[in-house]
């Protein structure tokens, strides 16, 4: 199983590597920047359209999402969060329009979780200062400071490795299941005579849909929601 | 056939390209999303908020306003209660005054006529005594045939008529 196909390279620094995980994710960029620019043209006050309902909807969603599970001190946290939800889900669906879904790129879902990381540091010293920070590893005995540091170092693995294994897990299974169903009909089409016809895989049709819906559909919108939801926790928690 | 990576790969350059896109993304998404629809959901819940207040304050204005009309209504119905009440009073005293003024009237009248009728009977017996005495002078003369005093006879008469 091959990793992201690089598309082109810049000659810069030695040559700079742009993968199609990459170039799938502007793709993704440009049609949610368009899709919220049409969404909120023509915002009226009184009488919405339908379609600003719609968005309106989408906002206050995220909005409460961030307010449920943050609080309202945190609120400027939603475009962030709807960011990385909206990349997040629709990286791995686009897993549907044939395009290799740049969730299953370790390098992708580790940047997030760095993010993440940071975040949590960094709302840990604005609510407790430097000092406040650094005594929080110490905590609640100081000689368990090395877990705390391994935990804290930990998150972010955890988190990318959940949100990768299940994407990456997902493209490994559909394409050994698209496979395996050539294969079968291969198998099954080999009295038929003419070569044409014997290499249409027809199990390939229909069969890979079914497991479609959970490896596609459902885990992405889980894990989408587990990498939000994970990263609004602990930035929340670690403010405390 | 392309280049392509390790399936299970950290690539540095796709990290920093990661990082730039989703800080992009980012504020994008604030700029073009998460901005005019957060000014407008704010917008109508402060129109909604205004709307409130506004309906309480023209309700509160109209509760005092009809308090205000029902005091009035209460003062002017008393004072018409006083103004009926007076206006009763000089109507009957008026026509208290009328009566009594007619009832005089009518004693005065009754009396002033019981006086004339009065002295119109004892006119008419006073003359009636004198044509009687006269006559009965005219009947002496002629059956005396002689005239008598007349001041004395008639005083003579009248007492026989007196005592009849």
């Amino acid at each position: 199983m091959n990793g992201p196909k690089v598309i082109f390279e810049i000659p810069l620094f030695g040559g700079i590597k742009v993968t199609e995980s990459i170039v799938n994710m502007w793709i993704i960029m440009a049609v949610l920047v368009l899709v919220s620019i049409w969404l909120t043209k023509g915002l009226k006050v009184r009488n919405p359209s339908r379609k600003q309902l719609v968005v309106e909807k989408i906002v206050t969603m995220l909005n409460n999402l961030v307010k449920d599970n943050m609080g309202n001190g945190y609120l400027s946290f939603a475009p962030y969060i709807g960011t990385l939800f909206a990349l997040s889900i629709f990286g791995s669906l686009s897993s549907l329009m044939t395009m290799r879904p740049y969730t299953a790129d370790l390098s992708v879902i580790l940047s997030w979780t760095i993010v993440t990381f940071l975040m949590i540091q960094a709302n840990n010293i604005k609510h407790n200062g430097v000092g406040g920070w650094l005594k929080s590893f110490t905590q609640p005995v100081a000689f368990i400071t090395p877990l705390n540091i391994i935990s804290e170092i930990a998150n972010p693995i955890s988190m990318t490795f959940r949100h990768f294994g299940n994407i990456a897990a997902g493209l490994v299974i559909t394409s050994l299941v698209y496979g395996g169903l050539a294969s079968l009909s291969a198998a099954v089409l080999a009295w038929v005579p003419d070569s044409f016809l014997a290499a249409i895989p027809i199990f390939q049709v229909g069969i890979p849909a079914v497991l479609s819906i959970y490896f596609d559909l459902f885990t992405s919108f889980l894990q989408a929601y587990i990498i939000c939801m994970l990263t609004m926790v602990f930035v929340q928690s670690s403010g405390k | 056939m392309g280049e392509y990576l390790q399936f299970v790969t950290i690539d540095v350059w796709t990290m920093i390209f990661t990082w730039a896109n989703l800080i992009i993304l980012f504020l994008l998404l604030k700029k073009f999303l998460f901005k005019p629809v957060n000014k407008v959901l704010d917008a109508r819940a402060e129109e909604i908020e205004n709307t409130y207040k506004m309906a309480a304050e023209t309700k509160s204005e109209a509760e005092s306003m009809k308090g205000e009309y029902e005091q009035k209504m209460l003062y002017a119905k008393s004072e018409a209660d006083v103004i009926i009440k007076s206006a009763v009073e000089a109507a009957n005293r008026r026509s208290d005054s009328i009566v009594s003024d007619a009832n005089t009237q009518a004693r005065h009248i009754m009396e002033k006529s019981q006086k004339q009728i009065e002295q119109e009977k004892k006119n008419a017996i006073d003359e009636a005594k004198e044509d009687i005495a006269s006559m009965a002078v005219d009947v002496a003369e002629k059956l005396i045939g002689k005239k008598f005093d007349e001041s004395d006879d008639e005083k003579l008469i009248s007492d026989i008529i007196d005592r009849i």
